[in-house]
């Protein structure tokens, strides 16, 4: 019925030859856009040594994979990819892009939508195909939930951070077609990436903690940034910041939890001094109890939140404290 | 006093001065972000109660351009895009020590999306003439989608490295800067002229300074219209826009709130038996 | 008449004056309150902040910026803290006798290291005989030679320890009408600051006695002509002193409100914030409108300030008036704050302590009365 549609593309990204979740999970939710579109899903991988990875692909549900294989491609080169893939979506028309929100993703989206001439929506909580068969790229703002989209113009581009969308269950039977992508030599090479230098994050890992303790504003200072701090050690949980705690200095950026920032899941989430602002509230998702202490009953926070504490995060802490030292030396004695 | 001469000739020019823009952008003041709210018949932000002052991470990217004059010598734009009363924050990056100042304001550019800024900015950049280097901050703190920095990029058809936390080299055409990941950075090396978005790793913004805003008396701000930048209506502004809000929707909170009362003792007490109850702790 | 608004230089002169208050000013706070001193990071920040610089003009090193422009600055800072605020605004006050009276060589002797900061300034009038009423001070200089042999006390001077350059008032040994003024420096022999006193507000804005025993003063060294140096003095106390003195009661007034504002937001009694009953919403609308009636007062004095002329008159009505109306401010915001606010984490309570040592500073609020009162049957 109609013109058909070209396929739900997905940028899927590799660091030392492993594909990162956020690729399996925006393939995994691309396939219900492309259901919703009667067209299919398509990959684009690219990297060095990427033979066996078109198979986990095709596995999370894509029936396409382009694959660069080649040694330039090992790591992220800026005007090597977006060549690729402009050339390519221009040659296949897709309808949507959706790219994950890495550091790589944030600057290889727009560098793809702006030569394709195209939208892009940045931090989507969701992503549904309305009545007119467009996308809505839904993103929290102000108080309120936007839908996004770009009625006119194709592709249709998003970026979605991790754990937005959960992982699909793997289906090893599936197969799909691998097209294989040669590296473009006649462009200008002005830019290039010398190396990758990891370094080993600081304090446990905010996506897969079970207990996350979060500061905000709120804190005050970096004393009392140490007596939230004090309280994520004695949990054992990770902790995590919002924008303001983390413009302030206190925090690093790589904790800020958010719609910018990281998406966890906790099983509790105790926020301290923060005042539940909507873009800070969308990094939590399904967290069974979530908790708040602040000091002014008006906030916000405690409109989102199962358990309420208001007082002066400064005094009540350190009680909640001795509390909870108190109920786990019980735990060990009996 | 003759300013130092750079260590190197740029493209196939004979020495002229290094020139470096800062693109800027006037955002509601994010300390009291919270109270703004989205106008639902136009459905763009309204921004009237609250100040608009620069946007905290254009001061950091003003601030790589002022050392980098303060080093090798440079002449610094600074362009923005926005409404008549964004022209004080122009006027402080003159104070802080940039030397001119561009206002893109006009009707017409109102209720653009990222690709839209872009665009008018990377105009812009073009009409002010000759460049080597484009200085953004990595995003701004209301929309804050870090698409316009890359979207210069492109459409002036140079290349662009995102979130500078460090630069290493300044070697004549060719820099090395660091670029942040999650975990670590890219070292990359990249021919100018190109676009920087930075990160509050880089540097620490100076202050405003008494003498600073006595020297902006004489610095000049032009303002310039769709006339001036000579662009066709569709592509500037909401109309050149591929991107638009089409429904606001309140969230939905799910949860049932119990806030605990008593002493200080028993709330903590309490909220700790609720938590074990619950099976979290 | 007149525009009220200030222009876009002004604006920003407040911005920068904010952003050293809150990252200069602020983290200095707690050692001032401490140990009482003054601080040395402070001075050297307000130094590289061009702050001594506002009221001298370019030709001597300074800004050239005027007294609305100090004005700015110093609520700003005020509102961060009166001491700091204080001990700023003596700088200014000990500049102005060299700046309006004193003779081309003294300007260029004395304005540049001034206006950088390297020296700083203050002036001395008052003496355990005499503040209230200066031609009580019993301080005497006689001629000797070229020179004057100077002899006497100061006390309750602002800046006495860290003064480089002090203005002093001194009485005609021989004939009790006549005063002069003259630029006492530091490492002169026979002068020297002795005690310190240990204030229970505005702590860290050192204040002491000075000590000059037949101290010689060189002759360019006497401001002015000789004999006529009581006018040098009150002109310098009832428009800079004075000035100031509003600027810093309009910060802490400021300060007061905006403290209260938030905790009357936080605390809540009887299931709401207490920002919602009458009794305190009626204190906070007092505190609103004695700072805005300050602010127009203030303001308008430091314009006329600004146009050269003088101003004291206009400057006792708004000093008399914020100085008093800072006291009510720091006990409506303490009665707000209830219990917290005589705890020493709270701000409040230091609030308390420096409204009170606005009242005597510069001249007391009954002297105030007896200036207008005199400009009003004039």
């Amino acid at each position: 019925m109609g013109k058909s549609r070209g396929p739900v593309w997905v940028i899927a990204e590799q660091i030392d030859c492993r594909i990162l979740e956020v690729s399996f999970q925006l393939i995994g939710h691309g396939r219900k856009l492309a259901a919703a579109l009667d067209t299919t899903v398509e990959a684009i991988l690219l990297g060095h040594k990427m033979e066996e990875h078109p198979r986990q692909l095709f596995a999370a549900g894509g029936d396409r994979v382009y694959l660069g294989n080649d040694p330039e491609l090992a790591v992220y080169q800026p005007e090597i990819y977006t060549e690729i893939i402009e050339k390519l979506a221009k040659e296949r028309q897709p309808e949507i892009i959706l790219v994950g929100s890495t550091a790589m993703g944030r600057e290889l989206a727009p560098l793809i939508a702006a030569r394709l001439d195209t939208g892009l929506t940045a931090h989507c909580i969701d992503l549904v195909i309305d009545g007119n068969k467009v996308l809505e790229s839904r993103i929290p703002a102000y108080g309120g939930l936007l839908s996004i989209i770009c009625p006119d113009r194709r592709p249709q581009m998003a970026t979605i951070a991790t754990g937005v969308f959960p992982n699909p269950e793997p289906d090893e039977s599936r197969t799909g077609e691998i097209i294989p992508i040669e590296v473009p030599k006649k462009i200008p090479r002005r830019i290039q990436t010398l190396e990758v230098v990891r370094e080993e994050p600081e304090g446990m890992d905010l996506e897969s903690a079970t207990i996350v303790v979060a500061g905000g504003a709120g804190a005050g200072d970096p004393a009392g940034w140490r007596k939230i701090a004090g309280l994520a050690e004695v949990l054992n949980a990770a902790l995590g910041a919002t924008r303001p705690a983390v413009d302030e200095g206190w925090a690093a950026l790589e904790t800020m939890i958010g719609q910018s920032g990281k998406m966890v899941s906790p099983e509790l989430y105790i926020g301290v001094g923060l005042s539940g602002e909507l873009q800070h509230m969308v990094g939590i998702s399904g967290a069974k109890i979530m908790v708040a202490i602040n000091n002014d009953a008006k906030s916000p926070v405690f409109e989102q939140v199962d358990y309420g504490i208001v007082d002066d995060y400064r005094e009540f802490v350190p009680v909640f404290i001795e509390k909870i030292k108190e109920y786990q030396g019980k735990l060990k004695t009996c | 006093m003759f300013p130092k001469i750079p260590q190197f000739p740029i493209r196939h020019r004979v020495y002229t001065m290094f020139k470096i823009v800062v693109c800027v952008k006037a955002v509601p003041d994010p300390k009291e972000a919270c109270n703004i709210k989205i106008d639902p018949a136009t459905k763009t932000l309204m921004r009237c109660d609250v100040p608009m002052v620069l946007n905290p991470l254009d001061k950091y990217a003003l601030e790589a351009a002022l050392q980098f004059k303060a080093e090798f010598d440079a002449h610094i734009s600074v362009l923005s895009m926005g409404p008549p009363e964004a022209g004080n924050i122009v006027k402080e990056c003159l104070a802080l020590g940039a030397d001119r100042g561009f206002l893109l304001s006009d009707r017409a550019f109102a209720g653009a999306d990222a690709f839209a800024t872009a665009y008018t900015l990377a105009k812009g950049i073009e009409k002010n003439g000759p460049y080597d280097v484009v200085f953004c901050g990595m995003a701004s703190s209301d929309g804050s989608t870090e698409w316009v920095g890359p979207e210069i990029a492109t459409f002036l058809k140079i290349p662009v490295v995102t979130r500078i936390k460090e630069i290493v080299e300044y070697n004549g055409q060719w820099w090395t800067v660091k670029a942040e990941l999650e975990n670590g950075y890219r070292l990359v090396r990249v021919q100018i002229p190109a676009v920087f978005t930075v990160t509050r790793e880089l540097n620490t913004p100076r202050r405003l300074s008494f003498s600073g805003i006595i020297k902006a008396r004489k610095k000049e701000i032009t303002r310039w219209g769709i006339q001036e930048l000579g662009v066709p209506e569709e592509s500037v502004g909401l109309k050149g826009s591929p991107s638009m809000v089409s429904t606001i929707a309140s969230m939905d909170s799910r949860r049932k709130v119990e806030i605990l009362e008593g002493k200080r003792e028993e709330k903590a007490e309490q909220l700790v038996q609720r938590l074990v109850n619950a099976g979290v702790i | 008449m007149i525009d009220f608004t200030f222009t876009e230089e002004q604006e920003m002169f407040r911005k920068a004056a904010q952003e050293f208050a809150e990252t200069q000013v602020a983290p200095n706070v707690p050692e001032m309150e401490k140990t009482g001193k003054a601080s040395q990071d402070l001075v050297k920040a307000m130094a590289e902040a061009e702050m001594m610089a506002l009221t001298i003009p370019e030709e001597y090193g300074g800004l050239g910026l005027g007294y609305t422009a100090r004005f700015i600055a110093l609520e700003e800072i005020s509102k961060v803290s009166v001491a700091a605020g204080m001990m700023l605004q003596v700088f200014a006050l000990g500049i102005e006798p060299i700046l309006k009276f004193g003779s081309d060589a003294q300007k260029k002797n004395f304005l540049p290291g001034l206006a950088t900061g390297e020296r700083l300034a203050s002036t001395a009038v008052t003496e355990t005989t005499g503040g209230s009423d200066p031609t009580g001070i019993r301080s005497t200089y006689k001629k000797d030679g070229e020179d004057y042999i100077l002899n006497g006390r100061k006390c309750f001077i602002t800046n006495s320890h860290i003064a480089d350059t002090i203005t002093v008032l001194a009485k005609d040994d021989e004939n009790p009408k006549a005063f002069s003024t003259f630029i006492l420096e530091k490492g002169m022999e026979g002068f020297k600051a002795t005690h310190e006193e240990n204030k229970v507000g505005m702590r860290g804005c050192n204040t002491g006695e000075l000590a000059y025993e037949n101290c010689r003063v060189p002759k360019e060294n006497l401001i002015g002509v000789e004999g006529k140096g009581l006018g040098v003095a009150l002109a310098a106390i009832g428009d800079v002193g004075r000035g100031g003195m509003v600027a810093c009661a309009l910060g802490l007034q400021a300060a007061c409100l905006e403290v209260s504002v938030k905790f009357a937001n936080e605390r809540i009694l009887y299931g709401k914030p207490i920002s919602r009953l009458q009794t305190i919403q009626n204190k906070l609308a007092d505190m609103k409108i004695d700072l805005e009636a300050g602010r127009l007062l203030g303001y308008k004095a430091a314009s006329m300030q600004d146009k050269g002329e003088r101003s004291s008159n206009e400057f006792a009505v708004a000093k008399y008036f914020t100085t008093e109306a800072a006291q009510r401010a720091a006990k409506m915001a303490s009665d707000i704050h209830g219990g917290y606010g005589c705890m020493e984490e709270y701000a409040v309570s230091r609030y308390m302590r420096d409204s009170f040592v606005l009242g005597p500073s510069a001249g007391t609020s009954d002297i105030m009365k007896v200036i207008i009162a005199r400009w009003t049957l004039s």
